[in-house]
C-alpha cells in the first residue's frame, strides 16, 4: 500500500487508504476502488449501484469536464502524473474545485514529489501518494513556505491584492 | 516606478529561503538532478559550458539606482565583474557557483529583485516599452499592465509546469519597441470606440526552429479583464499544448495547428466559464499599481541654452544628440540611450564599474530610473536637457556613449558558443568583426538604420529571424558557418527574414555585410533605410554581390 | 580515443575524469582507448550525483603533438570563452593551454559521443 498523505485544514497527515487502485485488465476486488475513466464509463453505474465508493482516475489528456455529471456521486478523483513536469492536472484540479464545486478527494498519483506540494495544494489537491518517500511533515512544510500568494486559485488563500485592500 | 510593499518583499524573501532549502537538498543528494533541474530553472539558474549562469529578472526592463548598484556588487563579488543584458531585458551572469546562488538571491531580495521564472516552462519576465512613462507616443503606461501580469504570473500554481516557456510583452505606443509580434502573447493598448482603454491581444508569435508572427485573436479586450482573459489563454495552452516534442511545444504551434480563429473560439469558450470577478483586479488595486508609476516633472522651457551651446561647440556631442537622444513627453526633458555596443566590445556586456556609474547618473539625472532595452542597451528615461551634456561627458568617459543606437554597429548578439551549452557557433566574434569594420561613426551614420541580429543557434535568442540582416550560426563539420537572412523586422509590418544563400564561413561574414551595405548605398533612393531598399529590390542584388566570386 | 567530462555540481566548473577523481585541466584527463573502459567510467561517474552533473564521453583526436577534443565546443569548455582570454581555464596559461588554443582538426560542433545518430 503506497503512502497516502491527506491535507486537512492546512495540516498534512498520514492516512489509511480505503481505496484500491484497479487497472483496466484487473478484476475488481470488493470495497472502494479507483478505476480509469474508460472503465468508469463502462462499469461506473453498476459499481455505484453496489454501494461502493468509487474514484475515477484521469490521465493528463483526459479532461475533468468528462466527469461533470458524475461528480456528485464520486468520492474521489485521482489525477495522474506520468512525469512530475506534466502540468495538465493542475488545470484539471482547478476545474474540478472551482468550476464544478467538487467536494470529494482530489488525489495526486504517479510521479508526485514534495517540491510541487504548494502548487498542488493551491490547485485543490488534498491527497497525495508521494513517489519520493516524503513525509506529511515535509509536505506541510512546503505548503507553508510562502506567507503570501499573488493570485486566487482553488484554495482559500487570500491573494495579495485582497490583503492590500483590507 | 513600482516599489515593493511589505507583501512583495516577504514574497521574494520566502522564495530565496525556499531555494536555499532546495539547493541544500540537492547538494546533500536528497533530490536528484532530474528532480532539481526544473526547480533550478524556475530560479533562473542554467548550467552552461564553463559554469552556472544566473538570469536575474528585470521586470519590464526597469531598475532603480540601488538595484543596478546591487547588480554591480553581485557581479563583482560572485562573478567576474561584469554582466550581460539580454534581448528579454534580463541580466545574465555567466560564472556563478550553485553554492553561492542562495546568498545571491537573498541579496537580490533585499533590493526587491529576484530570478523567479526567468527560465523553465513558466510564464517568464514580462517586457514593456522601454520608453514607458517618458514618451508622448503612448496611450497609457504599459508598465501598469506589465506589473499586473507579473504579479498574477508569479508562482501561478496552475501554470508553473507548462508545455514550454511563455513570454508576454506589452506596448502602448505606435512604435513597438518591444517586439510584441514575436511573443507568445503580445498586448497592444488601444482605445475603444467609446474612448475606453483595451488591448489588442496577439498570440502565437515566437522564433526558434519554427518562427511565427503572432495573430490577433481579440481586437479589443477591456483592460479590466486582462487577467481573466490571460487565464483562459493559458489554460487552453496548458491543456492542449503539445508535450511530446519540445520543438513543437510553444503556443505558436497550437495556434498554427488550430488556426487563429478556432484558437480564439476555444479561449472565448474557456473565458466564458471563468469567474472574472474573482480573477480580475479590483479598481483599487489597479489604481494602486498605477500610482506607483506616476512620475512628476518640473516645468521647464522646451529648449536648453546649455545644450545648444554644447552642441554648437562639439560635433561629437552633436552626433550623440542625433543618434542617442530622443524627445520626451515633458518639455525640457529627453530620453538618453546608453550604448553597450562599443565596437570591439561584447554586445550587451557591462562592467560593474559601468553599472555603478549609470546608477549614479540615474539617481542624479534621471529620477532614479534606468531602463534596459531589448536591443541590449540601457537608457535614462528622464534627463533634463540642461543635464544632457554632463551625462554625455560621464558616459563617454566610461565608454558608454558610442553614438550608434539603431545603426549598423548596434548589433544584437546572443552569448553563443563562447558561453552557451545550446549553441552551434559563436556569435560574439562575428558581431565584433562587423562592428570593427563600421567603427567610423561617419560611415555608420551614412549607412543609417540597420539592425543586425546574430544568434549562435536555432533557438534564436539573438532574434536573427527579425533582423534587417539576420545571422544564424550553424555547424558544418566542425567549422562555424553562418546563414544570412534579409528583411526581417519585429515592428509594424512584422516579417521574418529571407534567406540570402548558402551559409558562409566565419571569415567571410563581415565581408559579406560590407558587400551588402555597398549594394544598399548604391541602390537606395529618397532616404530609404536598408529595410526599405531591400523591400523594393528583393534579395537578388544582395545575393549577387555576396556570392559573385562563387562561380 | 575518448575522455569523460562533466560539470562539478557545486560550482559548475568543467572537469575531466582521471581514474576516479576529477581534474580541471584537459591535459590531465584520462584517455580511453577501449570502449568498455570508457563506458564503465561513465557509469561510475553517473553514480556520483552529488559531485558532478551530467557526465558524458567525448571524442579526442591527435592534433599535432597533443591530444585535443574533436569538437570545438569541447575545446571551448577546456579553455574558456574566446572573447575574454583572461577568463576561464585559459587564463592560467601554460604549454597545455597554448597547445589546445592552436590545435587544428576540429570536426564537429557538439562534443557528445553518439549524439548524432548515423543512419
Amino acid at each position: 500500500m503506497p503512502t497516502l498523505i491527506k491535507l486537512q485544514g492546512g495540516r498534512a497527515v498520514l492516512a489509511n487508504d480505503a481505496f484500491t487502485h484497479v487497472d483496466d485488465d484487473q478484476s475488481l476486488p470488493p470495497g472502494d476502488v479507483i478505476i480509469s475513466l474508460t472503465r468508469f464509463q463502462a462499469d461506473g453505474e453498476r459499481l455505484l449501484g453496489e454501494g461502493r465508493s468509487v474514484g475515477v482516475r484521469l490521465e493528463p489528456n483526459e479532461e475533468a469536464e468528462a466527469l461533470a455529471y458524475d461528480l456528485p456521486r464520486l468520492a474521489l478523483v485521482a489525477l495522474a502524473f506520468p512525469k512530475f513536469r506534466d502540468g495538465r492536472q493542475y488545470s484539471n484540479s482547478r476545474v474540478l474545485r472551482e468550476r464544478f464545486g467538487f467536494q470529494g478527494e482530489i488525489r495526486a498519483v504517479g510521479d508526485v514529489l514534495r517540491e510541487q506540494a504548494i502548487f498542488m495544494a493551491r490547485c485543490g489537491f488534498d491527497a497525495f501518494e508521494p513517489a519520493d518517500g516524503s513525509t506529511p511533515e515535509q509536505w506541510e512544510h512546503v505548503t507553508r513556505r510562502f506567507r503570501h500568494v499573488y493570485q486566487p486559485a482553488a484554495d482559500d488563500r487570500t491573494p495579495a491584492f485582497v490583503e492590500r485592500g483590507r | 516606478m513600482y516599489r515593493y510593499d511589505a507583501i512583495d518583499k516577504e514574497f521574494v524573501a520566502d522564495r530565496a529561503a525556499e531555494f536555499r532549502e532546495q539547493v541544500n537538498r540537492r547538494l546533500a543528494g536528497e533530490i536528484t538532478e532530474d528532480q532539481f533541474k526544473p526547480i533550478r530553472l524556475m530560479n533562473g539558474l542554467y548550467l552552461q559550458l564553463h559554469a552556472y549562469m544566473l538570469r536575474i529578472a528585470i521586470p519590464y526592463g526597469t531598475l532603480e539606482s540601488r538595484q543596478l548598484r546591487r547588480l554591480a556588487h553581485i557581479a563583482r563579488t560572485y562573478d567576474k565583474g561584469y554582466g550581460h543584458f539580454t534581448t528579454r531585458t534580463n541580466l545574465q551572469l555567466h560564472w556563478i557557483k550553485l553554492k553561492d546562488a542562495p546568498e545571491i538571491l537573498d541579496q537580490l531580495a533585499d533590493v526587491g529583485m529576484h530570478a523567479i521564472q526567468t527560465s523553465g516552462n513558466t510564464i517568464r519576465n514580462v517586457t514593456a516599452d522601454p520608453y514607458a512613462g517618458a514618451t508622448a507616443d503612448e496611450l497609457d503606461d504599459p508598465r501598469v499592465w506589465a506589473e499586473t501580469v507579473r504579479q498574477w504570473s508569479t508562482l501561478h500554481p496552475e501554470f508553473s509546469y507548462l508545455p514550454r516557456k511563455f513570454k508576454i510583452a506589452v506596448t502602448a505606443a505606435a512604435k513597438d519597441r518591444t517586439a510584441t509580434k514575436i511573443y507568445d502573447i503580445g498586448l497592444h493598448l488601444r482605445r475603444g470606440r467609446g474612448g475606453e482603454l483595451g488591448f489588442e491581444v496577439i498570440v502565437g508569435g515566437g522564433l526558434g526552429r519554427t518562427p511565427h508572427i503572432g495573430s490577433t485573436i481579440r481586437e479589443f479586450l477591456p483592460t479590466r479583464h486582462l487577467l481573466s482573459y490571460l487565464e483562459a489563454i493559458l489554460r487552453v495552452y496548458n491543456r492542449h499544448g503539445r508535450r511530446d516534442n519540445i520543438f513543437k511545444a510553444r503556443i505558436k504551434i497550437l495556434v498554427a495547428t488550430l488556426g487563429a480563429e478556432e484558437f480564439a473560439r476555444q479561449v472565448d469558450e474557456e473565458w466564458a466559464k471563468i469567474d472574472t470577478s474573482r480573477i480580475d483586479l479590483p479598481d483599487t488595486e489597479l489604481a494602486r499599481i498605477r500610482g506607483e508609476f506616476t512620475a512628476s516633472f518640473e516645468t521647464l522651457p522646451p529648449s536648453s541654452a546649455v545644450l545648444e551651446a554644447a552642441k554648437a561647440a562639439d560635433p561629437a556631442f552633436a552626433r550623440f544628440l542625433r543618434r542617442n537622444v530622443h524627445p520626451h513627453k515633458q518639455p525640457g526633458y529627453a530620453i538618453v540611450d546608453v550604448s553597450l555596443k562599443t565596437p570591439g566590445q561584447t554586445p550587451g556586456d557591462m562592467t560593474a564599474e559601468q553599472m555603478e556609474l549609470v546608477a549614479d547618473l540615474a539617481q542624479r539625472y534621471s529620477g532614479d530610473d534606468v531602463r534596459v532595452t531589448y536591443q541590449q542597451n540601457l537608457l535614462l528615461p528622464h534627463v533634463k536637457l540642461d543635464d544632457v551634456p554632463e551625462v554625455w561627458r560621464q558616459l563617454a568617459e566610461a565608454g558608454l556613449a558610442t553614438p550608434n543606437i539603431d545603426l549598423i554597429t548596434d548589433i544584437i548578439a546572443c552569448p553563443g558558443l563562447d558561453y552557451c551549452a545550446l549553441a552551434n557557433a559563436r556569435a560574439i566574434p562575428i558581431a565584433q568583426h562587423i562592428a570593427e569594420r563600421f567603427a567610423d561613426p561617419d560611415r555608420a551614420e551614412l549607412v543609417g538604420e540597420l539592425n543586425i541580429k546574430i544568434s549562435g543557434c536555432i533557438n534564436a535568442c539573438g532574434h536573427h529571424h527579425v533582423g534587417h540582416i539576420g545571422i544564424l550560426g550553424v555547424d558544418k563539420k566542425g567549422e562555424e558557418f553562418y546563414q544570412i537572412t534579409l528583411g526581417g523586422t519585429p515592428e509594424e509590418q512584422a516579417a521574418l527574414g529571407q534567406a540570402l544563400g548558402p551559409a558562409l564561413p566565419a571569415t567571410k561574414v563581415a565581408e559579406a555585410v560590407e558587400q551588402m551595405v555597398e549594394v544598399y548605398l548604391e541602390e537606395r533612393k529618397d532616404g530609404e533605410r536598408f529595410l526599405d531598399t531591400f523591400r523594393r529590390t528583393g534579395v537578388a542584388p544582395f545575393k549577387e554581390a555576396v556570392y559573385a566570386d562563387a562561380n | 580515443m575518448r575522455a569523460l567530462t562533466a560539470n562539478r555540481l557545486a560550482d559548475g566548473e568543467t572537469v575531466f575524469w582521471n581514474n576516479g577523481r576529477w581534474v580541471e585541466r584537459f591535459v590531465e584527463a584520462q584517455l580511453f582507448d577501449g570502449h568498455d573502459e570508457a563506458e564503465r567510467a561513465e557509469a561510475a561517474a553517473k553514480s556520483l550525483q552529488t559531485v558532478v552533473v551530467d557526465p558524458y564521453l567525448i571524442d579526442v583526436i591527435e592534433a599535432g603533438e597533443v591530444w585535443a577534443p574533436l569538437s570545438y565546443r569541447e575545446r571551448i569548455r577546456c579553455l574558456g570563452p574566446t572573447n575574454h582570454p583572461q577568463h576561464g581555464k585559459q587564463a592560467g596559461g601554460g604549454a597545455d593551454i597554448e597547445a589546445l588554443v592552436h590545435a587544428e582538426g576540429a570536426a564537429r560542433s557538439t562534443g557528445r559521443v553518439n549524439l548524432i545518430k548515423r543512419k
